[in-house]
């Protein structure tokens, strides 16, 4: 099945003589369509959660699967592809590579695949027109607000089609007009393009647009509801 | 290639320090290479210039034409080798001369006098005038260096410390023996000039200096057992016994061996540091599928791009300056040495990049994700 599935999934760290439990059986499923959040106070394994969904960390225990692959049995040469065709990455802000303008933010992601062909600039155009970044096509990530430079995250996390968006505290450094804006967009791009999306954040505003809120404390993962 | 030409506009400030020293090392890389290549001409170019593969000297002689003393006998012996099949003597002194035809006389010229014989392969080639004669010993042909000097054919010589005039029939080009420009004359009339001091000859009969041989698979050793009291060593180091030629050479190559290493610990210190200073981005790029392929790619490529520009502009000064020394430098830029210099100072930087290429791989993507608890 398509989407991310977590199973029992336990992350240990040995930090001098002490392990740190990050993740404690941790159990999940995230389907097309989907837009979770996961919110929680730092320290409570947020970030490990999601390093783990994007493949970038292997649990100690249990199983990650992503669009029906069990992430515990790639080769690291095909996480990395993983990351790149099936896992759209919106990371924190400013997070955009200096010296490329907008469109070859994204148009560096479809040559990481191979050959850069000609509908896939007009695609990542067509994706910036619907951010609204049409005008901005030529400007670098300094000639930017904020917003427009997560829009721009945004837009490189689906240049690839990818299954599933990972949200990393989008919202952080924009002002609360800004990170509706911007939560707003993730949220209608996950619906229109049929994603499975999770957002780590700690900004309670932001929950009413997600369909399943969960918290995590001291690596559990409960769910949680929140009263809008 | 997308990622080294884009970062290289952008960041068109620390690239162009980084380029202009790469420039500054080629250039002088190109410089000292063909100082290298002038001298060792000007030292040796006669040696280099025969066609001959080894040389047999006297024993103890170490490879010097100057320390060595044969008699012209040997060379029939030697040619009576299977694998010898051709042997011809030389003889060195080195002279001054005065040019008796010149109106002014004021000028005395250091030259080299080779003695060989008439016809036989180490004559070399006359650009100009006749060849040497047996029948006319006092005819002599001359490297044309010497026509700045004010020499002409015809022109009568006066040598120093001797009675003999000789005159000049014929000029040959780029023919220099230990600095000096070479006058080639008949061993006989060579012998009456070196020899003319009673005993000075040690009682050889017509003694030489040396014999050159040719033959491909001509067995020093062999020949070493075969003739008591001679040594013949190959060509190559013939040439490295000429008076100061391995010393020239060797300080010029030392220079050019530190040079090198000093730029690949340059080029590859600037682009670890740019490297260390991009981590965090290359974490994000490796975050969202940026293989270490790609990455390294980009790496390996720029500063490819880079010295390659910074080689072509350091061979265009170099020509440069070429057309400005002055005559007297010994200067010569050898096409093939300065494509070899380009393509080893080439592969020196790329090689240098790949200390920053193992850094890559060895970044975490993890750090691109918040701060990791």
């Amino acid at each position: 099945m398509s989407g991310i599935q977590f199973k029992n999934v336990t992350k240990l760290y040995q930090q001098g003589e002490n392990q740190v439990l990050a993740l404690d059986d941790v159990s999940l499923t995230v389907e097309q369509g989907e837009f979770i959040a996961v919110i929680g106070p730092s320290g409570s394994g947020k970030s490990t959660f999601l390093a783990t969904a994007g493949a970038l960390l292997q649990p100690s225990k249990g199983e990650v699967i992503v669009n029906s692959k069990n992430l515990n049995e790639l080769r690291s040469k095909d996480l990395v592809r993983l990351r790149l065709e099936e896992i759209g990455f919106i990371l924190q802000t400013s997070n955009l590579v200096p010296y490329l303008n907008v469109l070859e933010q994204l148009l560096v992601v479809k040559r990481m695949a191979g050959k850069l062909l000609k509908q896939d600039e007009e695609y990542a155009k067509e994706l910036l027109q619907s951010l609204g970044l049409a005008a901005k096509l030529e400007k670098l990530p300094e000639q930017l607000s904020g917003g427009e430079r997560q829009r721009t995250a945004i837009a490189r996390a689906f240049i690839n089609n990818p299954s599933i968006i990972l949200a990393d505290e989008p919202t952080a450094s924009l002002d609360s007009k800004r990170a509706h804006e911007v939560v707003q967009l993730i949220a209608k791009e996950t619906k229109t393009r049929n994603k499975a999306a999770i957002m780590v954040t700690h900004d309670e505003r932001m929950l009413e647009y997600c369909d399943k809120v969960y918290r995590m404390e001291d690596g559990r993962l409960k769910h949680y509801d929140f009263q809008s | 290639m997308f990622l080294a030409i884009r970062e290289l506009k952008h960041g068109k400030l620390r690239f162009l320090m980084i380029g202009v020293i790469t420039v500054l090392i080629a250039w002088l890389v190109f410089i000292l290479s063909g100082l290298g290549n002038g001298l060792s001409t000007l030292s040796a170019a006669t040696f280099k210039n025969m066609d001959a593969d080894y040389v047999t000297f006297e024993e103890g002689a170490r490879s010097s034409m100057s320390r060595s003393l044969l008699s012209e006998s040997l060379v029939e012996e030697l040619e009576s080798q299977p694998s010898v099949s051709a042997a011809s003597a030389m003889g060195a002194t080195m002279g001054t001369v005065i040019n008796n035809s010149d109106s002014n006389k004021s000028e005395k010229v250091d030259i080299a006098l080779l003695g060989i014989n008439p016809g036989s392969f180490l004559e070399p080639k006359v650009i100009e005038g006749k060849p040497l004669q047996t029948n006319e010993p006092l005819e002599v042909i001359a490297n044309d260096t010497l026509k700045k000097k004010g020499f002409k054919i015809g022109d009568t010589l006066q040598i120093e410390g001797s009675l003999e005039k000789i005159k000049i029939v014929g000029f040959v080009k780029n023919e220099t023996y230990n600095h000096l420009p070479a006058i080639f004359t008949t061993l006989d009339e060579w012998r009456s000039i070196q020899f003319s001091a009673p005993g000075s000859d040690k009682g050889i009969e017509k003694p030489v200096n040396a014999i050159m041989l040719q033959g491909e698979k001509i067995d020093s050793e062999e020949i070493n057992q075969l003739f008591n009291n001679t040594e013949t060593v190959t060509k190559a180091t013939a040439i490295q016994g000429m008076p100061g030629y391995k010393e020239e050479n060797g300080t010029i190559m030392m220079m050019l061996a530190f040079l090198l290493a000093i730029s690949a610990f340059v080029l590859g210190v600037f682009f670890y540091v740019l490297t260390l200073q991009k981590s965090n981005q290359f974490g994000i790029l490796k975050a969202i599928g940026a293989s270490n392929r790609f990455l390294g790619r980009a790496i390996v490529s720029q500063v490819f791009l880079l010295s390659s520009i910074s080689i072509v502009l350091g061979i265009l000064l170099t020509y440069g300056t070429a057309l400005i020394l002055p005559n007297e430098m010994p200067f010569s830029l050898d096409l093939k040495l300065v494509v070899l210099y380009a393509l080893l100072l080439l592969g020196i930087s790329v090689l240098s990049s790949l200390v920053s290429v193992r850094k890559i791989t060895k970044i975490d993507p993890l750090q691109a994700i918040g701060r990791m608890e």
